[in-house]
């Protein structure tokens, strides 16, 4: 039946074509980002719209790492980035564990709150952090941005684990117990290892939203050797600066460890977004 | 130290014979005891030395503090006096006052849970039966230490939580019924003070500019978030679905094309858009131009009505990709005997898709679309990166809310630009309020989904 053939032909061209344009959108504002960071000049009016059509340079990497505290960010953003996500697999991972296998006064309503507690976003509350960093002596420090981050991440993070927990049968933790291990013994040689995969997710995601957050870092680090990469890079592209050629360079640096990081990852990436996600 | 005894636990005290009294005290005494000072029962009627030694030093410590803590909540009553005459820092700071007492009552509450836990672990102790009760100093030392396991497992959470998240909710919602607003009361050189339902009243209908600023910027926020989650749910749920069913080549090639947008850091994607849609030299009206589609610059961000559709269709650059991994998951974990006896059946591809792949697939994702809503109607990123609220409308000089910002980056426009912070309060406040089903509904699901609590 050549009309049917062709009918699916003509269908698997459409897809194609449909794909292929989505991709382009996709892919546009990467090239033209990527093609920036090695143009001449600072100003978007001098970008061509054939990637590297206007020129190519390594100046802006070199302004950024010469003239600029461009390191320095990196660093800021690595450490408290890094101290988040730790912070929040330590804390998360016991207080999921208690919630999952101890029974205790007042568990209820703590559990409640935390869930409830998950919903607002927490910068609406900026004013009173600002206050409380300012009266703890924790204003333009890293560690006060990382207890709001990990303060933050806790009553979700903590909900997830628990229903992790909650999927494995007590029975291996008991057996260890019983065996005469303490608390602190079972929970460290015998349920860390099995929570695994939804730490790796936990890890993953409290790395990732600290690293590029903005609002904090704004109201809380004031001195210019405290500030974060996205704090620096938005100061290329400000009101005052329009230099968007060194932000196009500072932002191809931070995003293609992700961006390869994601690639490499993408299978095991929607396996957890199926357990991590639709079975919190 | 309130711990139930868990299996593994009992076996480890055994039980000991009772040679001294088998009389147990009255579970009325107990709780009296309990009830009049934090651990008395333990010491006393009890026999357990170092818990209720250690319920007993939380309540002292607590008594020491209590005038320091009577006086902080005394501050937040008054929010302190005006005192023009002192120097700057040496007058009341209205704001540290409020603060001081919202946490001195979350220490009170702290304390309060602890002596519930106190009076609820001396009735367990009770029951439990003089003979099970460690006796010597190591078995009651061991025996705290190990049941204080989930105490010390949870209280640096517990803290982190009272002080940096249920303190400013706290704080934020108190906020709205103060004058706490530039130019006249901004401490530390003036004073704050109570003034009942006022910006509520001038939000809500007493002051026509801040009441019409506040519906549009409200509808916007609630279009916005329908808008930005309709448009990735079905766009991601689209190319999950034809990268899954259709018979193509180069799927993986697409599938990690398409992953890209969620790899990159909102911030930098949404600055990028911001300089690729400038009016005057941004790539899209350039390459637009170049291609003869348009003879003049479109003004993507500066028209108030265009930037509100250029802020969702970048939304949904944005975040297709989370909901096409999702829909990719969901499809990944229906079973594969369910389509191969569908198949045996008879049924056809097309049909093995409508009545097995997109139910299944539909509510898996279903409960995210809810906890989506309520993450788009609080996205700062994507608004303020891309347009920072603008571009002006009318009211924008005197209420700081442009054309595509939505409540919570006009909140950040009310508390960093015009420091009028008693209305970004107000606003915090409605926030909460639409997000109170919200969490409702999170509540509601987990209990579905675990059958527990």
């Amino acid at each position: 039946m050549p009309s049917k053939r062709f009918a699916s032909v003509l269908g698997r061209t459409m897809i194609y074509i449909g794909l292929t344009m989505v991709a382009i959108v996709v892919i546009w504002p990467i090239s033209y980002t990527l093609s920036a960071a090695f143009t001449p000049g600072n100003s978007i009016a001098g970008l061509s719209n054939v990637p590297f059509g206007a020129g190519f340079t390594w100046d802006h990497f070199t302004y950024l790492f010469t003239e600029t505290m461009y390191p320095r960010w990196f660093l800021n953003s690595f450490i408290i980035a890094v101290a988040t996500m730790l912070g929040t697999l330590v804390f998360a991972s016991l207080a999921g564990y208690v919630f999952s296998r101890f029974r205790f006064t007042l568990k209820r309503p703590l559990m409640m709150s935390l869930l409830v507690l998950q919903i607002f976003p927490s910068f609406v509350g900026m004013i009173a952090i600002y206050v409380i960093l300012l009266r703890m002596n924790a204003l333009d420090t890293l560690w006060g941005l990382v207890l709001v981050y990990l303060a933050g991440n806790l009553p979700y993070s903590i909900w997830l684990v628990k229903s992790y927990f909650d999927t494995i049968p007590s029975g291996l933790d008991e057996a260890a117990r019983i065996d005469g291990a303490s608390h602190l013994r079972t929970y460290v040689t015998i349920v860390l290892p099995i929570a695994k995969p939804i730490l790796l997710f936990l890890a993953i995601t409290t790395f990732a939203a600290p690293w590029m957050d903005f609002i904090f870092p704004k109201l809380v680090l004031r001195s210019p050797e405290q500030q974060t990469l996205a704090l620096g890079l938005t100061s290329f592209v400000s009101d005052k600066n329009s230099d968007f050629t060194t932000f196009a360079a500072g932002a191809v640096i931070v995003a293609i460890p992700f961006i390869i990081f994601f690639l490499l990852t993408q299978k095991s990436l929607i396996q957890s977004m199926a357990t991590g996600a639709m079975k919190e | 130290m309130a711990v139930t005894i868990q299996p593994a636990d009992a076996e480890t005290h055994r039980p000991e014979p009772d040679p001294r009294n088998t009389r147990e005290p009255s579970d009325g005494r107990v709780r009296g005891l309990a009830l009049a000072f934090m651990g008395l029962a333990h010491l006393t009627v009890l026999d357990q030395r170092i818990k209720g030694a250690l319920f007993a030093l939380v309540e002292v410590a607590f008594i020491v503090t209590l005038p320091s803590l009577f006086h902080r909540i005394v501050g937040l009553v008054t929010l302190g006096s005006p005192h023009p005459e002192l120097p700057t820092k040496d007058r009341d700071n209205s704001t540290f006052m409020m603060i001081d007492g919202v946490i001195a009552v979350a220490i009170i509450a702290v304390f309060v849970g602890v002596y519930v836990i106190s009076v609820r672990s001396a009735m367990q102790d009770l029951r439990l039966g003089a003979r099970y009760r460690p006796r010597s100093f190591r078995a009651q030392a061991s025996a705290v230490a190990n049941r204080s396991f989930p105490l010390i497992g949870l209280s640096p959470t517990v803290l982190l939580i009272a002080f940096f998240v249920v303190v400013p909710l706290v704080f934020s919602t108190l906020v709205a019924f103060t004058n706490y607003s530039s130019p006249e009361h901004v401490p530390p050189a003036n004073t704050v003070d109570w003034v009942g339902f006022d910006n509520f009243v001038t939000m809500f209908g007493g002051d026509a500019t801040w009441t019409s600023a506040l519906t549009r910027v409200f509808v916007w926020t609630t279009v916005w978030a329908i808008l930005a989650v309709a448009t990735t749910y079905i766009g991601g749920m689209l190319l999950a679905i034809v990268l899954h069913e259709a018979n193509i080549r180069f799927k993986p090639v697409y599938r990690a094309i398409f992953i890209l947008p969620y790899a990159i850091p909102a911030v930098v994607s949404m600055l990028v858009w911001r300089n690729m849609l400038n009016g005057a030299f941004g790539a899209v009206n350039t390459l637009l131009m170049d291609i003869g589609l348009i003879d003049s610059p479109v003004p993507w961000l500066s028209d108030p009505w265009l930037a509100k559709f250029v802020v969702v269709m970048i939304a949904l650059w944005a975040g297709f990709p989370y909901f096409m991994l999702l829909t990719m998951g969901a499809m990944t974990a229906i079973p594969a005997d369910l389509q191969e006896a569908a198949q045996i059946d008879g049924a056809s591809k097309w049909q093995r898709f409508r009545y097995i792949t997109l139910p299944m697939v539909l509510y898996q994702t279903a409960p995210l679309i809810i906890m989506s809503l309520a993450m788009n109607f609080n996205n700062f990123g994507a608004i303020f990166f891309l347009t920072q609220g603008g571009p002006n409308v009318a009211d924008t000089t005197t209420t700081g809310a442009g054309g595509t910002d939505i409540l919570v980056s006009w909140i950040y426009q009310l508390t960093v630009g015009l420091m009028k912070y008693n209305y970004g309060a107000v606003i915090a406040v409605m926030i909460f309020l639409v997000m109170a089903p919200f969490a409702i509904f999170n509540f509601r699901r987990t209990r579905a989904f675990k059958g527990e609590m």
